[in-house]
């Protein structure tokens, strides 16, 4: 085949899928993304059970653990692939180890920003030497999630970070 | 009867306290201070890729409100009786926003030897900030000047007191200094709400708030004592009392506690019906003259007939002074 039937197979397939998507690549796009933040309230039952809800978060004081959870929503009809939800570790706040989840999703973290590992693969150079990172000095979260995401169905990714 | 008289004043050691560690630092980042966070998603339909971002999340800091109380005199050497007397300590915010402190002291503490008393007023701040109590440096007055300090800031406090006569070497006088957030205090955790810097909540602290500091007076007393023995040498080799006899006085003088008795001096009246040997008054013996002369010791005829001597400054450290001198009965 040549290069110009390629090029036309491609635009047409293109075309194609714009009239299907009148919305496709262009904002508010396929994905629609929240993310709501809370802190942990101790809750008490009639009984006397305690329990732990999440409740809003607005004002905080140093040292409360905020909870992040960001939701990616497929308003398409089509699937999505490799949805990717980044999230910065907020300023003025220390990531809590091992709190970032994400169900199907590939989770990785980076110190700059650029690059983005597992903890096993961050390092940080001290003294001359490499060593590895800790997680209070991740400044990124990454969430790659596996599998398609359907239309209709929803992502989520949930992290928390401590109020220095 | 014999008496021991010191001149001056009786001087306390000058040792001056070992000033209490005081680092205390402020929590956390400024009230009022915003952190927003917005995520981002990247995806693909098909082979075109396309990003999104979230709706920004914005979390205010609270205020919270925490107070620390610094002893910087642990242990201040005072003298029985003496006055205007000082606990230094230091306030320091250490929450997260300005705040305003409220101050009190108290000298009733159990546990010690004895209250010192309150002078009037008690409480200064440090205004010139020279770390010694002065003129230039404002009496407290509470709701009229409490101390208003930034986050980590710290203010310098005096607590005034006077020792009581009646105490002894080596008694021990707690005074306290307690500071209390004027927003609140109270269980950590408790809010006001609104009214933190630039209208957020505050909150209590792991210090609810409130800090106590403890400062004492350590008395450095020096006193003296004087220990009379006598032995009769009679003219026929006894030892009977008779007319004619000799007494042989000895007389140890020393000083017990802390600190210095400056111009001590050792007097001793003649008993009645004796008269004194000429040239028996010794110091630890070496022999002084009677006459009022250079030397430490003399016999005194007006206003009394008595024996002195100068035994000048004493402390524990200098150890029994003996004095001796005769006089025989008279006939």
């Amino acid at each position: 085949m040549t290069q110009g039937i390629r090029n036309f197979i491609g635009a047409a397939a293109l075309i194609a899928c714009s009239f299907a998507s009148p919305t496709f690549a262009q904002s508010p796009g396929c994905i629609s993304l929240k993310s709501v933040a809370e802190v942990e309230k101790d809750v008490v039952d009639a009984k006397g059970q305690k329990s732990v809800t999440l409740v809003p978060a607005t004002t905080v004081v140093p040292g409360t653990v905020v909870t992040w959870t960001v939701t990616a929503d497929n308003v398409c009809k089509q699937p999505s692939n490799q949805v990717t939800i980044n999230n910065a570790i907020p300023e003025h706040m220390t990531y809590v180890a091992n709190s970032a989840t994400g169900v199907g999703a590939d989770i990785t973290y980076s110190l700059d920003g650029k690059s983005f590992g597992t903890a096993d693969q961050l390092t940080v150079q001290e003294s001359g030497a490499a060593r590895k990172a800790r997680s209070d000095e991740y400044k990124h979260i990454r969430w790659v999630f596996k599998s398609a995401l359907a239309p209709g169905a929803q992502a989520v990714a949930r992290f928390r970070a401590v109020l220095n | 009867m014999a008496s021991v008289r010191t001149g001056a004043a009786v001087t306390a050691l000058a040792l001056y306290a070992v000033f209490a560690s005081d680092d205390a630092f402020a929590v956390g980042i400024p009230a009022g201070t915003t952190i927003d966070n917005t995520a981002s998603v990247s995806y693909s339909v098909g082979t075109v890729t396309a990003t999104s971002t979230s709706n920004t999340t914005s979390v205010t800091v609270a205020e919270i409100l925490d107070v620390v109380v610094t002893v910087q005199t642990p242990s201040v050497p005072v003298a029985p009786g003496s006055t205007q007397q000082v606990i230094r300590y230091r306030v320091t915010n250490t929450g997260n926003g300005p705040e305003t402190f409220h101050l009190v002291m108290n000298d009733a503490i159990a546990g010690d030897q004895f209250d010192p008393v309150a002078a009037s007023p008690s409480i200064y701040l440090d205004t010139d900030g020279n770390g010694t109590l002065g003129a230039a440096d404002a009496a407290y007055v509470a709701g009229t000047n409490d101390p208003a300090l930034a986050a980590d800031g710290f203010v310098t406090v005096f607590v005034v007191n006077s020792i009581p006569n009646s105490v002894i070497d080596g008694n021990i006088g707690r005074s306290s200094l307690s500071a209390d957030a004027r927003t609140g205090s109270g269980a950590p955790g408790t809010v006001y709400a609104g009214q933190g810097a630039a209208g957020t909540d505050a909150v209590v602290g792991t210090t609810g708030a409130i800090a106590l500091g403890t400062g004492e007076y350590l008395v450095q007393g020096v006193s003296i004592v004087a220990a009379k023995s006598q032995a009769v040498v009679d003219q026929f080799g006894g030892t009977t009392p008779v007319p004619g006899a000799r007494i042989n006085y000895t007389i140890a003088v020393s000083a017990t506690g802390t600190g210095s008795a400056t111009g001590v001096i050792f007097a001793d009246n003649i008993p009645a019906n004796t008269t004194y040997v000429p040239g028996t008054l010794t110091l630890n013996n070496v022999a002084l003259t009677d006459g009022a002369d250079a030397d430490a010791g003399a016999f005194e005829t007006t206003p009394v007939t008595r024996v002195s001597v100068q035994l000048g400054t004493l402390t524990q450290a200098s150890g029994v002074q003996t004095v001796r001198f005769a006089v025989r009965i008279n006939n």
